[in-house]
């Protein structure tokens, strides 16, 4: 099955984003595009808005949504047990970084106040369940917010901004790292951390299919699976 | 709305004060405040940051020459010194005629033992990623944009050989910044620096 985004998103929550930062004639070209595809990759990686009408809150609001995916996808694997059932090294690390993604959700949204954005609905498709799917999909989303934060970092105005954003960034950086060096990756691949925009890390989210449209329900549970 | 956000963050990230300066070969390190990012800015934060790299990168060759690592720990000194060189490298091409030589670095007692290694490269890349993050707001956009790639390797480094030495690799979920007239007089203190 094809999931296009506006399937996903359907509070448009993302959809808003993109109209904000790329514009309404792009956004309204994306709504129909297929995840995945050629088209949405293209649209997603032209360059968007100049970065100076691309505002401060909209970067943190950004930045508010994707700290909000890590921190339900690591309470959700300690809710289901996951991690519980890790050897004691892998706990510990699960358990630090969920707590590190909780903060930086407090953190920015105590930045924003009044003007943090609602909170989008993630269906993780099962990778929380078992400790391979959590840990690759850790890996993976620890390496795609070093980049998202090493891409924005520079485009926010706020100089304390920037300031803080540095501290926020290392922090990530050391997850990735010790994400890496548990599965036996080599900790840094290059000698500098490629940046990656706003766009471009939407995109992978959103091919990944994390970002769902509303809460999925699961035969087990009478609830949504998630708390994020 | 700016003033208050800005107390938010010093209340949530628990005040990372940036202060302080320091002499260092006879050019000034950056001061506390954040001014109006310049050319002239610029020059005086790459210059220190130059320094971290060049120890840095000193630290990593003599301990490759010393043959005192093995295993784990001899593969992060060949991945990490090679990263340091290119990190020299980079700086010194944005300092341009501006740049400096490498001061001179003691490191034979740091590199002696396994143990001693690693309690130095967790000081070293502690230092440069604290000093990164006190600086790298204060420089012009586009450089800004390179010492956040530099800053997040500086952090793998220090998470990495944390790991390797039973440390939490991320001890917290929000790192501080050090001023540079403190990052200097701790590397001096532990002998690292002349």
């Amino acid at each position: 099955m094809t999931l296009t985004l506006e399937q996903l998103d359907r509070d448009e929550a993302l959809l808003e984003s993109i109209a904000i930062l790329q514009g309404e004639t792009r956004a309204g070209f994306l709504r129909k595009a297929a995840l995945g595809s050629a088209g949405i990759l293209a649209a997603l990686a032209a360059p968007a808005r100049a970065a100076d009408s691309v505002s401060d809150v909209d970067i943190l609001n950004f930045g508010l949504r994707f700290e909000r995916l890590q921190a339900t996808f690591y309470t959700q694997a300690d809710e289901l047990g996951t991690i519980h059932k890790m050897p004691a090294a892998k706990q510990r690390w699960a358990e630090v970084l969920g707590a590190h993604e909780r903060a930086h959700v407090r953190i920015l949204k105590k930045i924003l106040g009044d003007k943090a954005g609602k909170r989008p609905f993630f269906d993780f498709h099962g990778v929380t369940e078992t400790e391979d799917g959590f840990t690759r999909t850790a890996v993976a989303m620890e390496d795609l917010t070093v980049a998202l934060l090493a891409g924005v970092t520079p485009r926010v105005h706020d100089r304390s901004l920037t300031a803080a954003l540095f501290g926020l960034l290392t922090t990530e950086a050391r997850h990735a790292a010790w994400a890496r060096n548990i599965v036996g990756t080599t900790p840094v691949g290059r000698s500098v951390d490629r940046a990656r925009t706003l766009d471009s890390v939407r995109g992978t989210v959103s091919r990944t299919r994390f970002i769902a449209a509303a809460p999925r329900m699961t035969r087990k549970r009478s609830r949504p699976h998630f708390t994020g | 709305m700016i003033a208050s956000r800005r107390q938010a963050l010093r209340a949530a990230l628990g005040g990372a004060a940036i202060g302080g300066g320091a002499l260092l070969g006879g050019w000034a390190a950056p001061q506390a405040s954040l001014g109006k990012p310049s050319r002239a800015q610029d020059v005086r934060i790459l210059s220190f940051l130059l320094v971290l790299e060049q120890a840095q990168s000193a630290f990593y060759d003599a301990a490759l020459r010393s043959r005192a690592l093995s295993g784990e720990l001899l593969r992060f000194a060949q991945v990490v010194a090679p990263q340091e060189h290119d990190h020299v490298a980079l700086l010194r091409r944005r300092l341009g005629g501006s740049a400096r030589p490498a001061p001179r670095f003691e490191f034979r007692d740091a590199t002696s033992s396994p143990a001693r290694f690693r309690r130095a490269a967790i000081d070293l890349e502690e230092a440069t990623a604290a000093a990164y993050i006190g600086q790298g707001a204060s420089l012009t956009r586009d450089l800004v944009a390179e010492a956040a790639g530099i800053v997040a390797v500086e952090a793998r480094h220090a998470a990495w050989i944390r790991d390797l030495a039973g440390a939490l690799p991320a001890p917290r979920p929000a790192d501080p910044a050090r001023s540079p007239g403190d990052v200097l007089t701790d590397l001096r203190t532990k002998g690292y620096l002349r």
